[in-house]
């Protein structure tokens, strides 16, 4: 009990301390902590199905273009309120539908396993992705725009960034408690073996299509504040196999064994690549590569893996 | 008579756990020894260290005098060993031929191909009938004769069988514990892992108990069929 | 009526290069049950290799296919050895697909410094001939690539009907333990398979840059492809990618003329999620794994 509290306490003041950096940082490096912790929250909701329960899906960027569509038309139907409200309303918009294409698509595809739920995501992302591009309401390959929303006489970047951050931690927050909570044992068992638990008495389709639509739903909102932050988009930037891939390789290189390993990894990932490889623009995707390869071979575990061996 | 194989301090295990620790014992040229024990107690796992399958974590294994422990499978296939395993594993979709040329892919053996692929079919006529069907085609009494056809196939000296009477009819059983006698009459040892003691015990020059991944019996077949402890743990006496 | 036959025929001949373009990729998840993200970037490697003997050299990208295919043998080989031997025995799953992942990364972006990311095309003296047949035409280029699809195929097949390491291949997949217990050395097939799965990718590279116009990222496309007929005739069966490769070039054809370019991909995909769901091994089944 003591221990919680202390991991709460903890947690808030280390989430209030990054909330203070943009009061010092130059809009450079602001841009760099909101990318960190945009992937940080993609991979985190990622992790929420993946990491619970070993399905790995290929295709999470199906939410993140479901949610950011989402918003942009919302924001078109309600482009008279105030910015608060519009904010609001492309939030949910992208969380709603999201969610509701998960739910919707959640029996089917969480009857297969393994290499078939990862082939069958990526199926799922690609097609939405073509009907997107195919019918006109989205903008074609024009694609859409979104208006401003940041409060005038607040730094863009900025506020994105709080808002980024506020999302981290919500979506950290709700990973957190599902962790400690039966739902998120019954999902571990699952992951051991799904056969087994079932045998146990754990609801395992039910828990998994929670676990799915709570993921999907959650990509859904970060992915309206992706467009958001955009400002513009179209199919290829948001429909993107790259940002599915992403979300799985931050999560593997950080650890798939905690809830810290998928931010952890967006850090050094989503770091290295703003930081250290932005005067290297030529070489950036092979050095991105073998800095894969390497981690899969050298930490298995991912950092946090790492970490926690070298302290045994 | 010199030990074939014998096998010292055996520790080995999956992943964290120790499935087998401080295990002893040798098997006599030409004999047939028989590893008995509970479900779980280790046997499976110390036949595949012998036959290099699995990495030993601790123990020597020695094999015609030299040690080879921790030898790959293609190693220990070629200086003799053959494991016919626990559940059979032939190639369900390749045929009856196919499979039994698989059992002669080492160097030695090869040579020989067309010599064993005969012999092999005159041991099992039944085989030969059913040589360009597919292995996974037939019943569970054949696909176990057939699994042993294919560890023939290698020319092992030493063929070890993990419960080759698992699923089988009484009259089946019967049948192979004849077929392993004239084996070891034919000059090759035989280790035999079984769950029938009754009859396997009868059957065995060198017999050994196995529990929680150590020997804690030994002696030759009819000795240890009169041991209080086999009777009252196996036979149920 | 016309528009259909040639439809059809269109169909059929894009269908037999969408099979040979996956055979390699079938071959690995069916033998080593690895995702192999690299594929495609072998594809795309053979039209570059192509093009690199043609312009250069003057070599007919058909005599290329032999020496392209051993350098992706060879290539294909360390690639397995070095980096998705070790990431397969640490376990995971989705370790080997990373690591594939990366490796295509880092050659996608050598290919991109090479070659730079504009369309590239290879066009040798006969890839404007046109035969007709009655009202139906027909691109020679298309036509020799289909033969020579059809060769490969038919050459991968009686290696691994026929030949010992075939068997070997074949067993190895069925059981690996039962195989290394006859005395397989199971990581010298899984390199093997690797490497012979590249070297058709690369192959199937060379006739893709006889016929369309290609650029480095275009990988992804292949990738994406090889799964899908993949799925659809089932895994590791050349059978199976021969149906599944048809049946998505008619597809493809079919949904080009009568519904638009626009919907040609989306099609196929729904496709694919279709079949997914209602018959996940695919047509014809896993070609290794018994059907319980
Ligand atoms: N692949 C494996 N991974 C993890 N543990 C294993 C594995 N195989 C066996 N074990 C464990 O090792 C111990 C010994 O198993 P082993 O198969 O050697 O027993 P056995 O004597 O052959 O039993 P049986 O009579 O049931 O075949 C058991 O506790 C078992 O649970
Ligand atoms: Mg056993």
């Amino acid at each position: 009990m003591a221990r919680t509290l202390l991991v709460v306490v903890l947690a808030l003041l280390l989430f209030a301390a990054l909330a203070t950096l943009p009061l010092f940082l130059k809009a450079f490096y602001i841009r760099v902590g909101l990318s960190i912790f945009l992937s940080a929250g993609f991979a985190v909701c990622w992790w929420l199905l993946a990491g619970f329960t070993a399905y790995y899906s290929f295709g999470h960027t199906a939410f993140v273009g479901v949610g950011a569509f989402a918003a942009a038309l919302t924001l078109r139907a309600v482009a008279a309120a105030a910015p608060g409200l519009q904010l609001a309303a492309g939030l949910l918009a992208g969380l709603v539908t999201a969610a509701v294409i998960a739910a919707a698509i959640a029996w089917p595809i969480l009857r297969l396993r393994g290499h078939y739920f990862t082939i069958a995501m990526l199926a799922v992302a690609l097609v939405l992705g073509e009907a997107v591009s195919a019918f006109p309401v989205f903008g074609g390959s024009a694609g859409l725009s979104l208006p401003n929303i940041a409060p005038s006489g607040m730094r863009v970047e900025a506020f994105f960034y709080w808002l980024a951050l506020a999302l981290l931690a919500i979506v950290m927050a709700i990973a957190w408690i599902i962790s400690r909570s039966r739902l998120g044992y019954g999902l571990a068992a699952i992951r051991e073996d799904e056969d087994a638990a079932q045998m146990l008495g754990v609801p395992t389709t039910r828990f998994k299509v929670v676990a799915f639509v709570l993921s999907g739903g959650l990509t859904g909102a970060l992915g309206a504040v992706y467009a958001l932050n955009l400002g513009y988009i179209t199919t290829d930037s948001v429909f993107r196999g790259s940002l599915s891939l992403e979300m799985i390789v931050n999560s593997l290189v950080g650890g798939m064994g905690s809830l810290l390993g998928p931010v952890i990894g967006a850090a050094i990932m989503t770091g290295v690549t703003k930081l250290v490889l932005a005067d290297l623009l030529e070489y950036h995707l092979a050095i991105t590569g073998l800095l894969i390869v390497a981690v899969v071979l050298v930490a298995p575990d991912g950092v946090a893996g790492l970490w926690r061996r070298t302290r045994r | 008579m010199t030990a074939l194989l014998s096998v010292e301090g055996l520790a080995a295990g999956y992943g964290g756990a120790l499935a087998v620790r401080g295990l002893d014992f040798a098997v006599a040229e030409g004999s047939i020894a028989v590893l008995v024990g509970a479900n779980g107690a280790g046997k499976t796992t110390t036949v595949q260290v012998i036959a290099g399958a699995l990495r030993p974590s601790g123990g020597t294994v020695r094999f015609a005098g030299e040690a080879v422990t921790g030898r790959d499978c293609p190693v220990m296939v070629e200086r003799g060993v053959t494991l016919v395993p626990e559940g059979r594993l032939i190639f369900s979709r390749m045929t009856v031929e196919e499979n039994l040329k698989m059992g002669a892919i080492n160097r030695r053996a090869a040579r020989n191909l067309g010599r064993n692929l005969e012999r092999v079919f005159t041991l099992f006529p039944r085989l030969a009938q059913r040589r360009h069907q597919f292995g996974g085609s037939m019943s569970g009494g054949e696909q176990q004769m057939l699994a042993i056809a294919r560890g023939l196939m290698a020319e092992p000296r030493l063929m070890i069988l993990d419960e080759p009477s698992l699923g089988l009819a009484p009259k089946i059983v019967a049948e192979m514990f004849g077929l392993i006698r004239q084996l070891n009459v034919e000059g090759i040892t035989i280790l035999l892992v079984e769950q029938n003691v009754r009859q396997s015990l009868q059957l065995a020059d060198q017999a050994f108990v196995i529990e929680k991944g150590r020997v804690v019996l030994s002696g030759d077949g009819p000795t240890l069929l009169d041991e209080p402890f086999v009777r009252t743990a196996f036979l149920g006496l | 009526m016309i528009t259909l036959l040639q439809t059809l025929v269109n169909g059929v001949l894009y269908g037999g290069i969408l099979s040979i373009a996956a055979v390699g990729f079938s071959l690995i998840f069916g033998v080593m049950n690895v995702i192999n993200l690299a594929h495609g970037i072998f594809v795309i490697g053979g039209a570059y290799g192509a093009l690199v003997a043609w312009s250069t050299l003057g070599i007919d990208p058909l005599a290329s296919i032999p020496p392209l295919m051993l350098i992706a043998f060879i290539l294909g080989w360390l690639c397995q050895r070095l980096v998705i031997q070790p990431a397969v025995q640490r376990g995971n799953p989705v370790a080997a697909l990373l690591v594939t992942f990366g490796f295509t990364l880092v050659a996608l972006n050598l290919l991109t410094v090479a070659f730079s990311s504009s369309v590239r095309s290879i066009s040798p003296s006969y890839s404007f001939i046109n035969l007709r047949l009655g009202d139906v035409s027909f691109d020679l280029v298309r036509l020799v690539a289909f033969a020579c699809g059809l060769l490969l195929i038919g050459g991968l097949g009686s290696f691994l009907r026929f030949s010992r390491w075939g068997r070997i291949i074949r067993a190895t997949a069925l059981s690996e333990l039962g195989a290394r217990l006859c005395g397989v050395d199971a990581r010298a097939v899984y390199a093997l398979t690797f490497a012979v799965g590249s070297a058709f990718a690369a192959a199937s590279g060379v006739l893709i840059g006889m016929m369309l116009p290609f650029t480095p990222a275009e990988e992804v496309t292949w990738t994406v492809y090889a799964f899908i007929v993949v799925t659809l005739g089932g895994v590791g069966s050349l059978g199976g990618a021969m149906l599944g490769g048809v049946l998505l070039g008619l597809v493809s054809a079919l949904t080009q003329t009568y519904l638009g370019g626009v919907f040609t991909n989306m099609v196929m995909f729904l496709i694919l999620l279709g079949t997914l769901l209602l018959r996940p091994n695919g047509i014809l089944g896993s070609a290794f794994k018994a059907s319980r």
